[in-house]
């Protein structure tokens, strides 16, 4: 696995802790279908993955992943009350036109909703933003602005507020360092580079 | 459509070359899902490839309305055309050769060999013509599956069929779940829209207008072939989109040859579809055409009960793959089937791919479509 890789996979582990064996999983944005593909291994998951693009839902039917290629708030609508066991953001939520309606959608669908994001309150993201005046590169996000996707990104004090309002229950937490692999507890708006919750609605 | 043009060839590596086809004889009656019956039955098919000891790697293709058993290789040296899924067929090819044992046969109610109303009753010594029991997809997938038996198939690898033969692959899935392994159905959807149903109507109006149609019992030498040719020529631009049309034929024309009459072919479209439809009528039936079209306006999933109600038996891992300038069996048809899988839990992919060449995408070698159906024919 490159560094790359490896950094972009880090939050698995604590994604699959909250998923139980057999779970029925929704993944939106699910990308190349690597994360389905592991919980697949690792948990016996029925788990199906929603992305835009064709060349990701191809990666997905060579890594034998059930795949639908399209809008995720249209597959949402589609989908019954706790269809799913667990609906999956992982770095979704920050490309999302409506995120809000989106994750109440999730929270409809899923009986669980996973959210896993970088923090823009991250120190080196602040440090890049008011020295440098540039918004930070890094191995999973080395591209320049002009050639990534629109995103709106949102710090974990934010989030947390979001939740709050909304009274979206927090289940569990988790927040990693700069490396997105040590899990810190201290000041996480300031220390934590990626984030991730295990929500639930509070019906 | 099975209009592909396509270079004469020599068959070399690659390529399953020369082929024959076979027929396969059922002396059993065949009940129909409207109560009609045949004392017996007959499928024209040609396969490729081995079947291996444990009867496990076949693969059964389905073809479109106007395709037939021959979807690969050529059958003679001075033959022009290669099957109509040359590109996707052969050694090393998504559907491999060298892998799997493939299938294709005409349809039931076919006119390529297979039984179809053309064929004689042997109660009368005369074709079935009208007489031909009412057909339906249910229909055409079960005389398939007797073909499979016969050659000691329990279960297929795979099915797989475009437009028409999509309708079928979701059929097979459907009525057969045990005996698939996994289906692709391409450019199709779990029922007409109400704009193909117009469509299909229109071309069997065209038929059935045609004085030398004669109530079905018309002379095959002398059939209804003016009606059969404009039938053929709208399904045509049915097939195609507006983009594509454009970029092939714009406003191109074939001669400015003033001293021709006002009506004669002036437009390269014109031209084109004047010889699709002159073309057809040399290898088509007219009555076969009234029949297919029916069966599929007829071919619902959403009835008796629900989609989902229907989908219920599906046990195989599908991949149903919709094309953005199809308008014939839009992208929506075919992405609410894979909605009602996944609804009901299936292992279900939905791929979309952005082709310009309408409802023939399918039949269009592009290489996303290439890897897509190998990859997952492949797990």
């Amino acid at each position: 696995m490159s560094p790359t890789d490896k950094k972009r996979q880090a939050d698995f582990q604590i994604i699959a802790r909250w998923v139980n064996e057999g779970d029925r999983v929704l993944d939106l944005g699910c990308g190349r279908g690597v994360l389905l593909e592991y919980l697949q291994q690792k948990k016996s998951i029925y788990g199906v993955g929603v992305d835009i693009d064709f060349d990701k839902i191809l990666s997905c039917v060579k890594r034998g992943v059930p795949a639908y290629q399209g809008d995720i708030r249209a597959i949402l609508a589609n989908f019954p009350d706790d269809a799913f066991d667990r609906v999956i953001f992982s770095r979704t939520v920050e490309h999302l036109e409506e995120p809000d309606a989106i994750l109440a959608e999730g929270l409809r669908v899923g009986r669980h909703v996973t959210v896993g994001f970088i923090n823009k309150g991250f120190w080196v993201n602040r440090v890049n933003s008011l020295l440098k005046g540039r918004r930070t590169v890094n191995e999973v996000y080395s591209k320049p602005w002009y050639e990534s996707l629109p995103s709106n990104p949102f710090s974990v004090a934010e989030f947390e507020d979001y939740c709050d309002a909304r009274k979206i229950v927090i289940e569990n937490r988790v927040y990693l360092g700069g490396d997105w692999r040590t899990e810190c507890s201290k000041l996480p708006n300031l220390m934590a580079g990626y984030a991730i919750y295990n929500l639930a609605s509070t019906d | 459509m099975n209009d592909s043009e396509q270079a004469p060839i020599i068959p070399d590596e690659g390529e399953v070359g020369f082929v024959e086809y076979q027929d396969f004889v059922s002396e059993e009656p065949f009940k129909f899902v409207s109560g009609g019956s045949l004392p017996e039955l007959t499928l024209r098919y040609e396969t490729y490839g081995h079947l291996n000891a444990a009867k496990d790697n076949g693969i059964l293709i389905c073809h479109a309305l106007s395709g037939d058993h021959h979807c690969a290789g050529v059958h003679g040296i001075e033959e022009r055309k290669q099957g109509w899924w040359n590109f996707m067929v052969g050694p090393g090819k998504p559907i491999d050769t060298t892998r799997y044992f493939v299938i294709c046969s005409n349809v039931l109610g076919g006119c390529q060999g297979s039984t179809g109303p053309g064929s004689i009753n042997p109660a009368t010594g005369t074709p079935y013509n009208l007489d031909f029991p009412k057909l339906t997809v249910e229909d055409m997938v079960k005389a398939q599956s007797l073909l499979v038996d016969s050659f000691g198939i329990d279960r297929l690898h795979a099915v797989i069929g475009g437009s028409m033969g999509g309708m079928q692959t979701l059929q097979w899935a459907i009525q057969y779940p045990e005996r698939i392994g996994r289906y692709i159905a391409l450019a199709s959807g779990a029922r007409h829209t109400a704009q193909a149903i117009a469509f299909n109507d229109t071309g069997r109006q065209a038929i059935i207008a045609d004085p030398a149609w004669q109530q079905g019992s018309y002379d095959p030498a002398n059939g209804p072939n003016q009606g059969l040719a404009v039938a053929r020529m709208m399904a045509h631009i049915t097939y195609l989109s507006d983009v594509g049309m454009e970029s092939k034929f714009g406003r191109k024309r074939r001669n400015s040859d003033e001293s021709k009459e006002h009506f004669d072919v002036e437009f390269e479209v014109e031209s084109y579809l004047r010889y699709q439809g002159a073309s057809f009528v040399t290898r088509f039936d007219a009555n076969t055409y009234l029949y297919l079209t029916k069966a599929l306006d007829r071919f619902d999933l959403h009835s008796p009960e629900s989609l989902d109600a229907t989908l219920r038996p599906v046990t195989a891992p599908g991949l149903v793959v919709g094309f953005t300038s199809d308008w014939l069996y839009p992208p929506q048809g075919n992405r609410e089937v894979v909605e009602a899988l996944l609804r009901l839990g299936k292992h279900a992919t939905y791929a979309e791919l952005a082709m310009d060449f309408g409802h023939d995408s399918f039949l269009v070698r592009a290489p996303k479509l290439y890897e897509l159906i190998h990859r997952f024919l492949s797990r």
